[in-house]
Parts: C-alpha cells; sequence; structure tokens
C-alpha cells in the first residue's frame, strides 16, 4: 500500500482517446534485463525457454540481441541472483514505462516516426528502435495493440509526440 | 531512407538505427611499445579513405546492438554486403 502511495508516474495515468487509437499508460510491471553469451545457463537458472531468435518473444522474454532479453513479468516478481555463474540478471523495472497504443489507426500513429514497417511487424515481435529521436523497445503484443517500452525521463516527450501524431495524422 | 542489413537481425533496417564506426579489419599492433611513434601514429590515425569501396564498422546501436563490418561504396552510397564481425574481409 505504502508502495502505491509514493508512486509517481512520468505520465498521467488517464488514457488519452483519439480518432481510432487509444493511448495508455501500463500498470507497473517487473523489468529484467538478462545477458548470457551461454543461453542455456540462463534457461537452466530461470527455468524458463528463451528465444534464439533476435526479435521474438517467448515466455514473456524478448529476445533483443545475440545475448541479451528483455524480460518483462508482473509486478513484484523477483527473480535469482546469478552469483558465479557466467550470466546478468538485472532488475531494471523502473528504468522504464510501458505506453500502450492500441486501436485501428496505432501501426498508422507509430509509423508517423517509427521507420521499422509496422505492415510486416508481426504479433510477438519485439525490438529495440527509435521513435524520432529517443531510443523504444516496440512490442506487439495484438494485431492492433502495441507496447512502447521507453525510459521514464523521456517518456513525457514521447507521450506527447504520440498524442500529437494521433490528433494530426488523418 | 538508407536501408542497411543488420547481419545478426538478418533483416533490413533504417539507417538512423545504425552508427558508424569508422574502417574496420584494422588490427591492433600484437606489441605496442615495439612499435616507433611513427609506426603507432599510422595506426592511430591513418586511414586508407578510398574513394569507391570502403570496408567499414557499423554498430546497430538502437537495435541489437553489435558491431559488424560493411562494403559500402563511397561515391554511390551503396551497401554492397554486410557481414558479422570476425568474419574474413570481403
Amino acid at each position: 500500500m505504502a508502495d502505491a502511495l509514493l508512486r509517481t508516474d512520468p505520465v498521467s495515468g488517464r488514457a488519452f482517446a483519439g480518432d481510432g487509437v487509444k493511448i495508455s499508460l501500463a500498470p507497473p510491471m517487473a523489468r529484467y534485463s538478462l545477458r548470457a553469451r551461454q543461453p542455456e545457463v540462463l534457461e537452466r537458472l530461470l527455468g524458463l525457454k528463451l528465444s534464439r531468435q533476435i526479435g521474438a518473444t517467448l515466455n514473456g522474454a524478448a529476445c533483443l540481441g545475440p545475448d541479451e532479453w528483455l524480460l518483462r513479468a508482473p509486478a513484484g516478481t523477483s527473480l535469482t541472483t546469478a552469483a558465479g555463474l557466467p550470466v546478468a540478471i538485472t532488475e531494471v523495472s523502473e528504468r522504464s514505462v510501458c505506453l500502450i497504443v492500441e486501436g485501428v489507426r496505432a501501426a498508422e500513429v507509430l509509423a508517423a516516426v517509427c521507420p521499422l514497417d509496422l505492415d510486416r511487424y508481426a504479433l510477438g515481435r519485439a525490438t529495440r528502435t527509435v521513435f524520432e529521436t529517443v531510443e523504444i523497445v516496440l512490442l506487439r503484443t495484438g494485431e492492433e495493440r502495441f507496447e512502447v517500452e521507453v525510459w521514464r525521463s523521456f517518456a513525457p516527450w514521447l507521450n506527447t509526440s504520440l498524442q500529437t501524431a494521433a490528433g494530426q495524422l488523418r | 531512407m538508407l536501408l542497411i542489413h543488420c547481419p545478426y537481425c538478418d533483416e533490413q533496417r533504417a539507417e538512423i538505427e545504425f552508427a558508424y564506426a569508422g574502417e574496420a579489419h584494422i588490427a591492433r599492433p600484437p606489441d605496442p611499445s615495439a612499435l616507433s611513434d611513427e609506426d603507432w601514429s599510422r595506426y592511430l590515425f591513418i586511414r586508407s579513405n578510398p574513394r569507391g569501396r570502403h570496408h567499414e564498422r557499423w554498430r546497430h546501436i538502437h537495435g541489437c546492438g553489435r558491431f559488424f563490418n560493411a562494403v559500402r561504396d563511397t561515391v554511390t552510397d551503396t551497401f554492397e554486403a554486410t557481414y558479422k564481425a570476425g568474419e574474413p574481409r570481403r
């Protein structure tokens, strides 16, 4: 309870509803950055399979690079530490916030500034990319639903930028 | 928009996601202290700067984060090939 009272988010919790698109802040969640040259060690430690294909998501962990995964789990999830093993498990829950962009025009609004080809961006894909000049991790979690992970301090700017795109594109 | 093929992501991605990182295949001398100042400065500062085919390093910094090598034509800006770091010169 104390946590909930102290929490301040960089973006208003009130969703923005535009023409065919809704932009809202996702509830807090646990995020872990997982690094390992030998994914098997990490898999054995965590007890879950990790995708080897960059851009794919498996068991909530998005493969961002050949040795890097971003694990997103319900708030409060805590992982084991990896003392003595050749892996790095770092909690980064509060490093970023997640903006959910959904609706029939979701892809169109994101494509305003994001250079990815969103028509060929399959369900379940996740990748690091840029939105104008801000680095984001873009996840497609539904046909008309994208989740944008962005560093906290960039979130107000990104939120405004998305709302502007949503309001000006017709 | 210039598209660059990332050999790790195995995908064409926009140039804005990448960072240029200088000429490729420049090996650090195995024994630096044995080099004269002139040779050392040549290793540090002198680059081939060709007109045409150029081997260079790029980093997919806003993507998988990896360094890789590319062959680019410096006149037409065409990427002839990209390949993973550590692979032989093309």
